[in-house]
Order: structure tokens, then C-alpha cells, then sequence
């Protein structure tokens, strides 16, 4: 239990810096998940959190301690490995008890402690058994038994779900949102996938090419992304992008797209990017906030192309090209068209994003 | 169906001819590898008139302990020089594990200044051939007052098997992940307590084939021991070889050469078919993932 922070923490490796300053600081007791692509050192903040990389600049604090001198092993942190990391010569008790061993702590207590993180997770009966006679989630349970059983101040997780197939990876990610409520402890999570960060996170840290791009709740960073890259990194399909010109006109704000289309900016929302107008930017639209031509206020009509439908059941994936742009639209599958067709589309303003079209940040928070 | 399912459609003719000429291919095969150790063994078991009969036969009709009661009387006698043979292999293989694992271990898993230069140079000295630099060892040997001595052999046996082991062992701790080391000093284990209980047991095979090679090259070999021992009661088991095929007069006791030779590769056989499980695993360690 204790509260974590990372303090202008920055890690190169000779000229090439792999982070490069996180300041964030992690509640006692909150889930935060690392996301982003591959190398924008989500992993190596995790292993210097760990232990397991040297900090070049900054400070690491557990519980108010500055740990950066400190080993791994003094850190009072455990960590699930993406391959699990299991002694492959020693049975699954023996797994568990390894680090309770080196802690020295008297066997009746090591017993009681193996059986409770046991019952936990489900795996009394696989106890004797050797990590090469389990099976990928079998692992995975052993592996977290083994970072429960030490009661640590932080729990990290390094990708621990991308070693397994989609429906067990579903599994796990219940179980492992399930056991932080049990045993709430300070994690840290890093995935690459953004549906792991949305399903389990108190709060998601988004970083790019080793710095945070954004930190919030995960409906906060999808309703109101700072950038254009965590508005086209959460959310599945990701949000699509249109160039254009911000305008003011006799009818009020709106966004000239490239090819000459017009899509005006709701009233309500108008005041708040009147500023901006003449400067080129970035519409964002989510594919849910583009719909079948309707003329409800706050929608703007746009013509869809079709090139591909995919039914996915409850909706129907609409991908189509617009002014040269490729997009996708999530819509309603009875009015699903097929592919080639022309399809009239409204896009709702009312959830649009705008970004500015060289630095790529939010132009204002939209609501 | 139940008929169908108990009798199986048989392979085609060519399958079958196919199997049966690699089952006869491999036996005609393991019979030229086989034929100087039954041969030996079945000679040294022959009266010493019909070791030499001619026309020569397999095995004979009467059976005979003779040729290796013998053997006692060579020199010291055989169990001598089989005690020397046992001391110095067993120093050479346990020498030559407590250096060359540690140092697999750092080559593998540490990165220091230099490591890959001190790591060629150490692989270099494969390239010396040995009898280059019996002078120097021996002037080294004697200034450390070192000759004829167990001990000083022991030395020379592990300086040469050093390289090799070395490089096994690196392989062996290549093949263990790094994430293991990571987890277990995450768990709080020393780095002593990491190479004992972590990764020596996972690349047990590694040290499964230093051990053999150790062994069988110290057990086998004649130049360093001919040269570097003086005294009859520490020659080792190929020097007794030697005199037994020299005998009084220069005559060859052959029945008795066949004994020693026997006495001599048992141990050899023995220790490979025990440890051979291990020793593949252990050489192709590190090949694929």
C-alpha cells in the first residue's frame, strides 16, 4: 500500500533517451495503466519503476521513499513478466514460495500465505505441477500468485496479457481487474492495447516517443483527447481525420474540408473555437458520430463512397473515402449498404474534435 | 467398421522396403562402431595362447580372468594407476566447472568493458596446439614446483579444457531468459543465489557436456601425462597401456593390453551413456528458441 511517483524521470541509453521526463504521481491503492505504441518507453518506465533499468535523471518514489539506489528486490514492488518468468525446474508451491524464501520468513507462515494466494486465484490443484504442464492462463494465474503472495507495496504488470489468445486474454483481463478489487494495491499496468487500458484503468497514461501525452479516466481521454494521437489511439475503430479550414461565415462557424464540403459547428460549441477561425486544422469524428442522413440539429450532411462493409452484429462497419481521406462509419446494420453504393451520411458536430493541423493538440477541450 | 478398425490398411510396399533398408543400413552401421569394443572385450577375456590363434576368432569356448589378473602385475599394477586416472579426471571435471560456469555466466549475462575482446581471446587459445608449448609448461611447471604431480597435471588438463567449457557454458546461460534473472532478483535473490538455485538447475545440460568432455580428455590423455609425470606410481592409465604393450623384452602382451584397454574405456562408456540425455540437450542449447 503506498502511494507511487516518478519525478522528472528520465532514461537514454548513450545519445538515444527512451524517456524523456515523466512527472506523474499514482494513489495508494489506483490502477493506472501505461499505454501506447511500440517504443514510446511505457516498458522502460515500468522496468526502472522495477528496478531493472537504471535512472539517468529524476526521482522514483515508493511510499515517500526515494528508491532509485535501492535493488529490486528492496523495493517491496511485484512484477508479472509478459512470458510469466516461471522457474521452469520448480513446481508451481516452490514458484510462489521462491521470493517468501528469500525473505526468510518462518515455513508455517510461508505455508499459510502460499494457501491463501492459492485459493485466490484457483490454482490449489496445481501446485505440484511444473510450469511446462500448465496451460498459457494456468500460467498466468501461477505468475500472479507469485506477486500476490509477497503483499507488495506495487503490483507491475508488463504487458501480461499478449501472450494469450483473444478469449482467454478477455478472461484474464476480468480476473485481473477482479483481484485489484480483493486486493487493492497500487498498480501499474503496460499494455499496448488500448481496449485493456479502457476496460481496467482508474487512469490511463498515454505516451508517445517517451513522454505522457495525456493522463485521465478512460472516458475522459476518449471524450476529451489532448492530442490527435490519443484520439486516434483509444477507441476502436480509431477516430477519423479530416484536413480542413476553420471558418467564419454568414451562417456561423464552421469547417471547410478539402474538397469544399461545409460542416457546421453547433451553436453551443461555436464560442468555444471562435478564435481559431482561418487557421487550418484536423476534424476528429468518431466512427459512432457519423450516422444515416438525418437532420437533427447539430448534424451536417456528408456523402460516403462505400468501399467495404463489415457487420459485426449489434452494428454495422461502414468504410468509405471522402475527399481522398479514408473513414469509417459504426452504423445502424439494417441500414447497412453494400459496398460501391453512394451513401448519405451526418456527421454529429456535436461530438466533434478539432486539432490544430501542425502541432496536433486539442484547439479546445470539446464537450 | 469394427474389422476395418482392427486391421489397419498396411503401408505400401515401398514404405515398408523403405524402413527396412534404413533398419539394415543402421545395423550394418553400428556394427563397425560396436566391433573394436566387443573385440576388445571378448580378446581380453581369452587365454593369452588364443588371444594370438590364428585363424582368429570372435569369441572363444574357454573363458579366462587371466590377462586381467596380469594387468596387476604392470608396474605398480593396474588399480594404481586406474586411482591416479580416477583422481585426476575427477579434478579436471570439478575444476574445470567451478571456473568455466561462473565465467559462461558473466560472458552471458553481464555487460563490462572489453568483454567481447577478453572473450575471443579466451576462445583464441583453442587455436594453440598443445604440443607447441610443452617447453614453457613444463619450465612453468617446475618453477611451481608442480612436476610430477597430480595436481600440476590437474592444472594443465583444465588450462587447456578451460575455452571450450567456457564457451558451452556461455551458450547454455544464453539460453535462459533474461526475464528469470529479472523475476528472481525482483524476488530479492543474490546474485549467488540466482546462478545456484535459478540457472545453473535450467542449464544443468551445459554443465552435463563440460563435465564429459572434461572428463573424457583428462581420462584419455597420454602426451602431457608421459611428459610431465616421472614417478611409476603416478602414471596414469594410457602410460600403463603403453607398458603393457612394451612388456619384458619388447614383447607385446597383447591378452593383457586388451584387458587394460577394457579396464580403461569402461568408465567412458559408462559416464556417456549416463550423461548422453543431458549432453545433446546441452550441445544444441541456444540453437533455436
Amino acid at each position: 500500500m503506498a502511494k507511487l511517483e516518478l519525478r522528472d524521470v528520465v532514461k537514454s541509453y548513450g545519445i538515444y533517451e527512451a524517456v524523456r521526463g515523466i512527472d506523474l504521481e499514482i494513489e495508494d491503492k489506483e490502477f493506472v495503466v501505461f499505454v501506447g505504441p511500440s517504443g514510446c518507453g511505457k516498458s522502460t518506465t515500468l522496468r526502472m519503476i522495477a528496478g531493472l533499468e537504471h535512472v539517468t535523471a529524476g526521482e522514483i518514489v515508493i511510499g515517500g521513499q526515494v528508491v532509485n539506489r535501492l535493488g529490486p528486490g528492496k523495493r517491496d514492488i511485484a512484477m508479472v513478466f509478459q512470458n510469466y518468468a516461471l522457474y521452469p525446474h520448480m513446481s508451481v508451491r516452490e514458484n510462489i514460495s521462491f521470493c517468501l524464501e528469500q525473505q526468510r520468513l518462518p515455513k508455517a507462515e510461508i505455508d499459510t500465505r502460499i494457501a491463501r494466494a492459492a485459493e485466490t486465484l484457483h490454482i490449489e490443484e496445481l501446485l505440484d505441477r511444473r510450469p511446462g504442464q500448465l496451460s498459457g492462463g494456468q500460467r498466468q494465474r501461477v505468475a500472479m500468485g507469485r506477486a500476490i503472495v509477497r503483499n507488495p507495496k506495487v503490483f507491475l504488470f508488463d504487458e501480461p496479457l499478449s501472450n494469450l489468445d483473444a478469449k482467454l486474454r478477455v478472461q484474464m483481463r476480468t480476473e485481473i481487474k477482479r483481484l485489484h478489487q480483493i486486493l487493492p494495491t497500487t498498480t501499474v499496468y503496460v499494455t499496448h492495447d488500448q481496449v485493456e487500458a479502457m476496460t481496467m484503468a482508474d487512469r490511463v497514461v498515454v505516451m508517445k516517443d517517451g513522454l505522457i501525452e495525456q493522463v485521465g479516466r478512460p472516458q475522459e481521454l476518449y471524450h476529451r483527447p489532448a492530442s490527435r494521437f490519443v484520439a486516434g489511439f483509444i477507441g476502436s475503430p480509431s477516430m477519423n481525420f479530416l484536413d480542413g479550414r476553420l471558418e467564419q461565415g454568414a451562417e456561423g462557424l464552421g469547417v471547410r474540408l478539402a474538397d469544399g464540403t461545409r460542416l457546421a459547428v453547433p451553436p453551443a460549441r461555436a464560442a468555444a473555437y471562435a478564435a481559431g477561425a482561418g487557421q487550418p486544422v484536423v476534424l476528429g469524428i468518431r466512427p459512432e458520430a457519423l450516422s444515416i442522413r438525418n437532420d437533427r440539429p447539430g448534424f451536417s450532411p456528408l456523402d460516403a463512397a462505400v468501399d467495404l462493409v463489415e457487420p459485426l452484429g449489434p452494428s454495422t462497419m461502414v468504410y468509405f473515402t471522402h475527399g481522398g481521406a479514408s473513414l469509417c462509419a459504426s452504423i445502424d446494420p439494417e441500414a447497412a449498404p453494400q459496398a460501391g453504393r453512394m451513401l448519405p451520411l451526418s456527421v454529429n458536430m456535436n461530438q466533434m474534435h478539432l486539432f490544430d493541423a501542425v502541432t496536433g493538440r486539442a484547439l479546445a477541450q470539446a464537450g | 467398421m469394427e474389422r476395418i478398425r482392427r486391421n489397419p490398411t498396411p503401408p505400401p510396399l515401398a514404405e515398408r522396403l523403405s524402413f527396412w533398408g534404413f533398419v539394415i543400413a543402421g545395423l550394418v552401421v553400428s556394427v563397425i562402431f560396436l566391433m573394436p569394443v566387443v573385440w576388445s572385450l571378448a580378446n581380453s577375456f581369452k587365454p593369452a595362447a588364443e588371444a594370438l590363434a590364428h585363424p582368429a576368432a570372435l569369441f572363444s569356448k574357454s573363458f579366462s580372468l587371466e590377462n586381467y589378473r596380469r594387468l596387476e602385475g604392470v608396474g605398480a599394477g593396474w588399480v594404481v594407476y586406474a586411482t591416479n586416472s580416477v583422481l585426476i579426471a575427477l579434478g579436471t571435471v570439478v575444476l574445470t566447472i567451478l571456473v568455466s560456469v561462473p565465467a559462461g555466466y558473466g560472458f552471458s549475462k553481464f555487460r563490462f568493458p572489453g568483454q567481447s575482446l577478453l572473450f575471443v581471446i579466451v576462445m583464441a587459445t583453442m587455436m594453440i596446439p598443445f604440443q607447441s608449448i610443452l617447453t614453457p609448461l613444463f619450465l612453468i611447471l617446475k618453477f611451481l614446483r608442480l612436476q610430477n604431480s597430480l595436481t600440476g597435471l590437474v592444472l594443465i588438463y583444465v588450462t587447456f579444457q578451460l575455452p571450450f567449457s567456457i564457451f558451452m557454458m556461455r551458450n547454455a546461460f544464453d539460453a535462459v531468459p533474461r526475464a528469470l534473472i529479472e523475476a528472481a532478483r525482483i524476488d530479492g535473490a543474490s546474485q549467488a543465489t540466482i546462478l545456484r538455485r535459478i540457472m545453473l538447475p535450467i542449464a544443468l545440460p551445459g554443465v552435463a557436456t563440460v563435465a564429459m568432455f572434461a572428463f573424457l580428455n583428462s581420462w584419455n590423455e597420454f602426451l602431457a601425462a608421459l611428459i610431465f609425470l616421472s614417478d611409476q606410481n603416478k602414471f596414469t592409465l594410457p602410460i600403463m597401456l603403453v607398458n603393457v604393450s612394451s612388456g619384458i623384452y619388447g614383447i607385446i602382451d597383447w591378452g593383457a593390453l586388451q584387458a587394460g584397454i577394457a579396464v580403461t574405456m569402461l568408465p567412458c562408456i559408462l559416464l556417456f551413456l549416463a550423461l548422453q540425455r543431458y549432453y545433446v540437450r546441452g550441445l544444441t542449447a541456444g540453437a533455436v528458441k
